[in-house]
């Protein structure tokens, strides 16, 4: 009974393991070509800033520009954009969804 | 040398190992407040979840030393959870800088989950010691079982702040798979059953 429990444990937590994708971060993913055509991190960080939001970090996920920051709103947010249009896709604050483009 | 490696003392010296590698990465500068969040809630869930599973592997393995060992030392890794959620609400003040700011989003799904697991935690940590155990005869139990409160809560704030289940998923996976087991076990066994009858 003892080595059937613990075979059973062991093949579930296999199973568990195995059927979960090992990058589990990246809200949404971007279809953005090669890196030569993306506009700079630090244009990104200057077009938002002059719209009044406060950046604290930015990097790249899933092929988009990841930002974390204040909105003009005050809103603490994660928020995703296009590096070729630097166009906004998606905003989640803690975890809620704020804004997500269509088909994003 | 194995004397002072079972040392309780070790073990603690053992479990603030990811505390003091972050804390020297914040002060040296190189991780911001922001990024102490995830790993010092991630450590304060690993380390109840460990503390958690003990019991269940124990009565599904039966006694190992192995076990036996850190058995012994659940107290430590229930305290230790408790220490690893107070610095993630220290760098959460820390990193929103103000009252107003956290009094503003406290109602949201993934942050009132939080904050509730905190205080489910609270009378978990002040009685895990040898006089409150004393003090509370019973009761001692009772107030310890509040931990499966704070696991639900901890598993929501954590589901809801990140939009995402499966790393909450994977860490909580190992628990609730044992409690399945434990529940298969005492529907299968025909020893319970025959009691019932």
């Amino acid at each position: 009974m003892r080595i059937l429990s613990l075979s059973i444990l062991t093949a579930a937590a296999a199973l568990g393991f195995a059927s979960t994708p090992a990058s589990a971060t990246g809200a949404i993913k971007c279809k953005s070509g090669p890196v030569s055509g993306w506009k700079s991190q630090d244009t990104l960080k200057a077009k938002l800033v002059k719209e009044g939001w406060v950046v604290r970090k930015a990097k790249v996920d899933g092929g988009c520009y990841e930002v974390y920051g204040t909105t003009p709103q005050g809103d603490r947010v994660e928020a995703y954009f296009h590096p070729v249009s630097l166009e906004k896709l998606y905003v989640a604050k803690r975890g809620k969804v704020l804004f997500r483009k269509e088909g994003y | 040398m194995r004397t002072i490696l079972n040392k309780k003392t070790v073990f603690w010296l053992l479990l603030s190992i990811p505390a003091v590698l972050m804390l020297s990465g914040y002060w040296r500068g190189t991780i911001d407040s922001m990024d102490m969040l995830h790993p010092t809630g991630e450590w304060s869930a690993r380390l109840m979840i460990i503390a958690m599973m003990l019991g269940p592997l124990a009565a599904v393995i039966g006694p190992r030393p192995w076990l036996k060992w850190l058995l012994f030392r659940r107290r430590a890794l229930g305290v230790g959870a408790f220490a690893y959620a107070v610095l993630h609400l220290i760098f959460y003040m820390v990193d929103m800088g103000n009252l107003d700011d956290m009094l503003a989003e406290w109602t949201m799904p993934g942050i009132w989950t939080g904050w509730a697991a905190m205080l489910v935690f609270v009378p978990i940590a002040l009685t895990s010691n040898d006089a409150a155990m004393r003090a509370l005869k019973a009761n001692w139990k009772s107030v310890q079982r509040l931990v499966y409160a704070a696991a639900l809560l901890t598993l929501l704030h954590w589901f809801w702040v990140h939009n995402s289940y499966q790393a909450a998923i994977i860490h909580f996976a190992p628990l609730i798979l044992l409690w399945v087991v434990i529940f298969a076990k005492s529907v299968f066994s025909p020893k319970v059953q025959s009691k019932g009858i």
